[in-house]
């Protein structure tokens, strides 16, 4: 096999976007994340599809919508295409993601119930959807391994992310009022530093 | 398919749904509690066993509405759960972005995007500590996650279901030599 050196490999970190894909793009894009994304790790693939592979949304926007997504009511990921859609196509590309979105899954969790309704054996598949999950874990520290990268720039966001991953991950502190009171901080120091 | 089931059950969806922070399960106890004890609509197993489903489902894992509606009352109860748990709050989440991205051009607006980008990433980290210790892989775990991480970090067009589908190779065939 030729090596056919790769364009994305060593691009800095703010690549200029591509153009804003059409609606049909968005929602089959989504369609593609709902229908596959098995064993969690949703942001992950949002992250693939939208940042790494199309560059529609920059690494920052990504993460910055991430934040804003968990601190609001409702499923993390569906408020995350919200705000990309709306990034990219206005109201119309937030309905076509989340449209795609969850079409998919709404089937599919139905049609599991009632396949897990008939299979006497399921220990195998357990065994498998085990590794799917932990794949899926993979596809998330592609996100943590892109963010300290950028970080590593700004020192002050370095010590952001620890402080959150630590209080948050490790020390279970509810994570609405600890983002409440790091966030602001966070927002502070990137103020300062403009 | 009777109408007051439908009715009940956009009652009982649509205040978790603007009750989700920090997403669905922060609201698993409380769907468990109502659709249980309170309405009666399913068994505590029945509870978890669709609790599982929704997990090994593709897609958030508040399809879990989905099921329990679908269980009450056939699709149009899966159709009445699922706006009720994932409408209010997209709706909200959409007038909150925009709020915010009518000042999109001023210097407050960047600093509060660069800002909470690292809140994100440490949210991020927190979450795969939680799922990593949750799952009780322990250094399966471990080597499947971070090697699906290197493999898509030095080749970025590898296909993402690929990875999936190379993690449950991997736990398959340690669970076949396992037995």
């Amino acid at each position: 096999m030729t090596a056919v050196p790769d364009p994305t490999a060593e691009l800095p970190v703010a690549i200029a976007a591509r153009p804003a894909p059409g609606l049909g793009a968005l929602f089959l894009t989504c369609l593609k994340i709902g229908l596959l994304s098995f064993g969690g790790g949703l942001s992950g693939w949002l992250y693939q599809e939208f940042v790494a592979r199309n560059r529609w949304i920059s690494d920052e926007d990504f993460a910055s919508s991430l934040a804003i997504s968990q601190m609001l009511p409702g499923a993390n990921v569906v408020n995350l295409v919200i705000c990309m859609g709306d990034e990219l196509r206005g109201l119309a590309g937030s309905v076509a993601c989340v449209l795609g979105f969850l079409v998919g899954p709404f089937f599919a969790v139905i049609a599991l119930s009632a396949l897990f309704d008939s299979l006497p054996d399921v220990t195998m598949l357990e065994a498998a959807s085990n590794g799917v999950a932990y794949a899926a874990l993979g596809l998330l520290l592609v996100i943590c391994l892109k963010g300290v990268q950028r970080a590593t720039k700004f020192p002050p966001g370095l010590v952001v992310i620890a402080a959150v991953a630590i209080a948050v991950g490790l020390l279970k502190l509810p994570l609405i009022p600890l983002v409440l009171v790091i966030a602001p901080v966070s927002v502070a120091l990137a103020w300062r530093r403009s | 398919m009777r109408d007051d089931d439908l009715v009940t059950l956009i009652a009982v969806f649509v205040p978790f749904s603007l009750l989700s922070i920090g997403g669905g399960s922060a609201i698993i106890a409380g769907i468990q509690h109502e659709s249980v004890a309170v309405h009666g609509w399913i068994s505590s197993r029945e509870f978890i066993d669709l609790f599982a489903i929704s997990r090994a489902a593709p897609g958030p894992g508040t399809m879990l509405a989905t099921l329990i509606g679908w269980k009450v009352a056939g699709w149009w109860g899966a159709l009445a759960a699922s706006l009720a748990l994932f409408l209010p709050s997209s709706l909200l989440c959409y007038g909150v972005i925009k709020v915010s991205n009518a000042h999109k051009a001023k210097r407050w607006h960047k600093a509060m995007r660069e800002g909470l980008a690292p809140v994100g990433v440490g949210l991020v980290i927190a979450g795969v500590i939680s799922i990593f210790r949750l799952s009780g892989g322990g250094l399966v775990a471990a080597a499947i996650a971070v090697a699906s991480a290197a493999i898509l970090t030095w080749m970025p067009r590898f296909p993402t279901l690929g990875i999936l589908v190379l993690g449950a190779a991997t736990t398959s065939a340690l669970y076949s030599l396992g037995d």
